[in-house]
């Protein structure tokens, strides 16, 4: 979302369109141009003993539900009117044999 | 007893009869004493100013379309989902009673020209009025809170369709602000509708119809749909910068499709113009896609399986979105 500028000056964020001149930045999407964001989101996992009595790191879970929500908050919160834009959700796996 | 001259009776005969005729100040150009606001004079109270862009009779035969309207935030601007309406007194509270210069001790200090900063888009009219109607208006505001807060319903209904009484009605659209370059094309005249045809009207009281070489134009939501901060302001303000960014980073990289184009025929809402809370508009404005996979990632010798989630967007419309 824009940014805008308090009163036209410094580096200080302005809130009501009465204090608002100018835009700091602007973190929206822009008109016509594709916009990508990557997220890495790890399993957890938990600290195991293996057979070997060695101290090894395992995925509690092979599956991860996913949900990327796309929201406008018209007023920076989640409190106040937010809107659902669109959404994904998906399950991935991970194999469970191998090294 | 010495008579007064002739000349000294004539003077105060003419300042007399200048300050009787309707407060506005001499423009530069020709012919914007035929419009609404100087044929009226200065509204004096909300109601007045209603009354001086009063569109009802347009429904008898636009039913349809006021139907369209009437569901638009346009139908009432100073209100809006309550949040604006909040805002003017914010910005009164929090704004002109802060600063120093603004002339503002206290909220019967307002004036128009400190509303303005707000009513430039959202009652552009009340440029129109005295100063009596800027304090009513925060007025009313008061007592729409105040009978929230007392959980007087039906007083703070009142009080809300009071303030909605106010807002960009036909005739904002169609006659106030239907011309931009006024010393080009004409000031906007009482009496005439001004939309896509030339001639008669069939109406009492708007006969006349001309073409506003406009109102198809993305500039004609322009002049409310924000450049940035309104400098012309003497404490500039800035609320929506669509305009702006239509111009700048939509047209100038080749875009060509107007504001009317998606809002109102594309999108088949005509006069209900919304944005992203009509599901259509939400959807063809935004392009959203998603894909994701998982593996066993190796943080050297530590497993670490993730996932990856890649998401790609693409707005369509012809602005920034969010703007603001």
């Amino acid at each position: 979302m824009p940014v805008p500028q308090q009163l036209g000056r410094g580096d200080r964020m302005g809130r009501g369109p009465y204090e608002k001149s100018g835009i700091i930045e602007d973190t929206g999407l822009p008109p016509g141009k594709e916009v990508r964001e990557r997220f890495d989101i790890f399993f957890p996992t938990e600290e195991v003993e293996d057979e070997n009595g060695k101290w090894v790191t395992k995925p509690t879970a092979s599956e991860l539900d996913l949900e990327v929500k796309l929201w406008y908050l018209p007023f920076g919160t989640m409190n106040a009117d937010p809107f659902l834009w669109d959404e994904f959700k998906q399950t991935v796996r991970i194999s469970t044999t191998g090294k | 007893m010495k008579l007064a001259p002739l000349w000294v009776k004539l003077s105060a005969a003419a300042f007399v009869i200048c300050a009787a005729s309707p407060v506005f100040a001499e423009k530069a150009g020709i012919g914007w004493q035929e419009g609404i606001a100087a044929k009226s004079g200065k509204a004096k109270t909300m109601a007045e100013l209603a009354k001086m862009y009063d569109s009802s009779s347009c429904i008898d035969c636009h039913q349809d379309t006021h139907n369209d309207w009437n569901k638009s935030i346009h139908a009432r601007s100073i209100f809006g989902t309550s949040r604006t309406a909040a805002t003017f007194k914010t910005a009164v509270i929090n704004g002109l009673m802060e600063w120093p210069y603004s002339g503002v001790k206290k909220p019967e200090d307002v004036k128009v020209e400190h509303l303005m900063g707000c009513a430039k888009c959202h009652l552009p009219q009340l440029a129109d009025a005295e100063d009596s109607v800027a304090k009513e208006i925060i007025a009313t505001i008061d007592n729409w809170q105040d009978a929230l807060k007392k959980k007087d319903n039906a007083k703070a209904t009142a009080e809300a369709d009071k303030l909605k009484g106010l807002n960009i009605n036909c005739l904002i659209c169609h006659n106030r602000n239907a011309i931009t370059h006024k010393w080009t094309d004409g000031y906007p005249q009482a009496g005439v509708v001004y939309g896509s045809k030339d001639g008669d009207h069939p109406s009492d009281a708007f006969p006349k119809m001309k073409t506003s070489p406009i109102m198809s134009e993305s500039i004609q939501c322009g002049q409310c749909h924000g450049l940035g901060p309104n400098m012309e302001l003497d404490n500039p303000t800035q609320c929506c910068t669509s305009y702006g960014s239509y111009l700048w980073a939509y047209t100038a990289e080749g875009g060509s499709e107007t504001c009317q184009d998606c809002h109102m025929k594309k999108s088949k809402l005509g006069h209900n113009m919304q944005s992203y809370r009509d599901p259509g508009m939400a959807k063809a404005a935004v392009e959203f896609k998603a894909e994701a996979r998982a593996f066993h990632w190796r943080d050297g010798a530590t497993i670490k399986p993730k996932a990856v989630v890649k998401v790609e967007m693409v707005n369509h419309a012809g602005h920034s979105i969010p703007d603001g």
